[in-house]
């Protein structure tokens, strides 16, 4: 007896070594809660067994025994369920805890002579009670293994862990007895085994580290689509994702980006929590806990996840489909908004996701649309105004999005001051003038359109037709003559004389904030220049130097996910201060 | 040789110790196991076979997830640039089926199908390929992200916009 007496209470000690890791580990309160409720319950049991077979404790304590192993069963179902469901499980499976309810009402239905633990699970009410408990959560994690490709490895640890409960309970109960051994029921050899195969599925549904909101109601969202509504967007790339997510925050709405880096949220005042995704093969079931989590948290929020083909490269696409379909699910019964970007995925995969019925909004891209209001002022030309203050940027013209719509004005509005202080023709000008504030107006009107009015297919570029185009620009060059062209060269040389420090400084408050600015300086003066003596031919250098500098400044961070970010920040520093070198690199 | 001789003989005696230790079990449980003849021989011997199995996965020293399921094809010179530790991204069709995924384990083989090693994708994304950056390029092995596309275009008649995936991977060993 004394030996078993020992394993159980080796037992405990690792129940609770669990119990620790869990609580101080884990990141779902839910799931945090009902297995920290098990492995107390067990812990209590195994001490409790321990107590009144050794005679530490008085028989009495015998009750506790039954007590705690009564509970522990639909505390096993619950948690089992938890691990499938996540938070939703009250809503999908309100059935157990109607379990946990019954199990007062069932132990004292039950015959007084059956109270004793050796027949709890005989053939009476208690036992087919317990008998329930475990057959649900096996029953379930059996169904996920078949049906499910997200829980098919998690099934199966799960229903081992329920498995290996039964064979430690019961059947050595029973085996025992038979063998006339010792008198082990009412105790569980293999509560640490299924214990840790919970804990194993748990961390591995784990939210991924980083910032969270608070848990606080969300603000009335005017811009945002409707409660509950889980959208695609499909864009080239994930710019109106992250445009609606900054939207969103900034209107109060409680946000989480799910992205494997967010550069363009730099720029984004303010920048809404961003937690990266980190690359594991268990990236889908971590983005479902991540974002299950983040709805529980904050319900009527908004999640946006602009990186699903990363997921799709971590986990397979059966895994990230089926997790996008649950969080529509999960989505739906809290009340709160998703929106998934479909960029970069495969054809085949986009099909398949649009076979789901999701909502689905086709968006341009807003560096085409841009160009199609800016054509409606200055015609063919608008190509080369957005390309001169792209040049001026160090961005390509892809990178553009409708957070560059408010610069790019201001660099208009600089183009048209260079070109007054020139041209001689003052009615001209003053058409010019009022040509661009037009632009300016349509620009801004349509920086404001919402994604969901842009999914109407009602986008600038498709009104703008060539031949509209043609008669724009005979139009604009009868009544302002050439003054138009010397726009365009103006905007164009405009990149050139803008001072170099000025681009730089751009660059670097883009992407690392207004610290960006003490960075630049920094470096300049490392490299013994004042901004003002900073050439062209220098950025070379600066963006050798400040590549250098940032790196290592990123190698003595720990946490892989901000290295990560921060190494792709200094990448884009680096590659836009190359385009601003040009030729002189 | 004798190595090998050696390896087999240690795993042949923990099969047969193993073998040992589940006759005494059926002795030691035979009241328990007094569930008639047919029963005993269909549920032990699927037991028993099961623990065999599990055993004998054990000591292959081979968990399943890190056999090699598929493979990656390379050019010699993207082979020994992997080899030699020059490289350790491979930028390839994005629409390849099957997909490596990240934790997935592959056989690394020679355009000429000899294989050279098992790799380990470490992490992996999707770009556009004009979007694929210079210092990624590099880590592939080659000088520019130019440069990665023009032998793209060659190898695999990428454009601009084509979806690439930019696995990061790592080498163990060359195959016996």
């Amino acid at each position: 007896m004394i030996v078993y007496s020992l394993a159980v209470g080796a037992g405990i000690v690792v129940e609770a070594w669990l119990l620790a890791l869990v609580v101080l580990r884990g990141r779902r309160p839910w799931l945090v809660a009902t297995f920290g409720a098990l492995a107390l319950t067990l812990i209590v049991n195994g001490a409790a067994f321990i107590g009144t077979s050794e005679g530490f404790l008085d028989p009495a304590w015998e009750s506790a025994v039954l007590w705690t192993l009564v509970l522990a069963n639909p505390l096993t179902a619950i948690l089992v369920l938890s691990l499938i469901h996540g938070e939703t499980v009250p809503r999908r499976r309100p059935v157990v805890f109607v379990l946990l309810a019954l199990a007062p009402l069932v132990v004292l239905l039950t015959p007084s002579a059956d109270w004793a633990v050796q027949h709890a699970y005989d053939a009476n009410l208690l036992g087919a009670f317990l008998t329930v408990c475990l057959g649900i959560p096996l029953a379930e994690a059996a169904y996920q293994r078949m049906t499910s490709s997200l829980f098919a490895v998690d099934a199966f640890w799960l229903a081992f862990g329920v498995v290996a409960l039964i064979i430690g309970g019961p059947i050595y109960a029973l085996e025992f007895q038979d063998l006339g051994i010792l008198q082990s029921a009412g105790s569980n050899v293999a509560a640490p085994v299924a214990l840790a195969l919970f804990a194993l599925v748990l961390f591995r549904h784990d939210p991924f580290p980083g910032t969270r909101p608070s848990r606080t109601p969300s603000g009335a969202a005017p811009h945002l689509f409707d409660p509950g509504r889980t959208v695609v967007f499909e864009e080239t790339r994930p710019k109106y994702s992250l445009h609606a997510a900054a939207l969103a925050a900034k209107e109060g709405v409680r946000v989480l980006v799910l992205s494997r880096a967010g550069p363009d949220l730099a720029t984004a005042d303010p920048a809404p929590p961003s937690v990266p995704l980190i690359p594991t093969r268990h990236g889908a079931p971590r983005v479902l806990g991540t974002l299950a989590e983040f709805f529980a948290r904050a319900p009527g929020g908004l999640a946006v996840l602009p990186d699903l083909d990363d997921v799709a490269l971590m986990s397979g696409w059966p895994s990230t489909e089926e997790a996008v379909l649950r969080l529509r699910g999960v989505c739906r019964d809290t009340g709160s908004r998703l929106i998934v970007a479909s960029s970069r995925l495969t054809a085949p995969e986009k099909e398949s996701l649009h076979s789901h019925r999701l909502d689905w909004w086709t968006l341009p891209d807003p560096a085409e649309e841009m160009e199609a209001v800016l054509a409606q002022s200055f015609g063919p030309g608008a190509r080369e105004l957005l390309a001169a203050f792209a040049r001026a940027r160090g961005l390509r013209r892809e990178d553009l999005t409708l957070n560059h719509a408010e610069p790019f004005l201001q660099f208009l509005e600089r183009a048209l001051s260079e070109l007054g202080q020139s041209a001689a023709d003052a009615p001209a000008r003053q058409g010019l003038r009022a040509q661009t504030s037009a632009a300016a107006e349509a620009l801004r009107a349509f920086a404001t359109r919402t994604p969901e009015d842009l999914a109407r297919g009602d986008w600038p570029s498709r009104h703008a037709s060539e031949a509209d185009r043609g008669i724009l620009v005979t139009a604009a060059e009868y009544w302002k003559g050439k003054e138009m062209q010397e726009l365009f060269s103006a905007a164009s040389d405009l990149g050139d004389r803008e001072s170099v420090f000025e681009q730089a400084r751009h660059v670097f408050v883009e992407q690392l904030g207004e610290a960006g600015e003490g960075v630049l300086r920094s470096e300049l003066s490392k490299l013994g220049k004042r901004p003002e003596e900073l050439r062209r031919a220098d950025v070379a250098h600066l963006a050798d130097r400040a590549a250098v500098d940032l790196t290592a400044m990123a190698d003595v961070v720990d946490v892989p996910q901000e290295k990560l970010r921060i190494q792709r920040q200094v990448e884009s520093i680096r590659r836009r201060l190359e385009a601003i070198a040009g030729d002189e690199s | 040789m004798a190595r090998r001789i050696v390896t087999l003989l240690a795993r042949t005696g923990l099969l047969f110790l193993l073998s040992v230790v589940l006759v005494f079990g059926f002795w030691e449980h035979r009241n328990f196991y007094q569930i008639g003849f047919t029963n005993l021989l269909l549920l032990g011997g699927l037991v028993t076979f099961l623990v065999i199995l599990g055993f004998r996965l054990a000591l292959s020293g081979d968990m399943p997830r890190r056999r090699p399921k598929g493979e990656l094809t390379f050019t010699l010179d993207e082979g020994d640039r992997l080899l030699r530790g020059g490289a350790e991204i491979a930028v390839r069709p994005a629409d390849r089926v099957p997909t490596p995924v990240v934790g997935q384990w592959l056989w690394a083989k020679y355009d000429t199908g000899r294989a050279f090693g098992r790799l380990l994708v470490v992490d992996g994304t999707r770009r556009i390929l004009a979007d694929v950056t210079d210092e990624e390029a590099r880590k592939a092995g080659y000088a520019s992200a130019a440069e990665l596309r023009e032998a793209g275009r060659a190898r695999w008649k990428w454009t601009p916009r084509d979806l690439v995936a930019v696995l990061r991977l790592r080498i163990e060993g060359a195959k016996p």
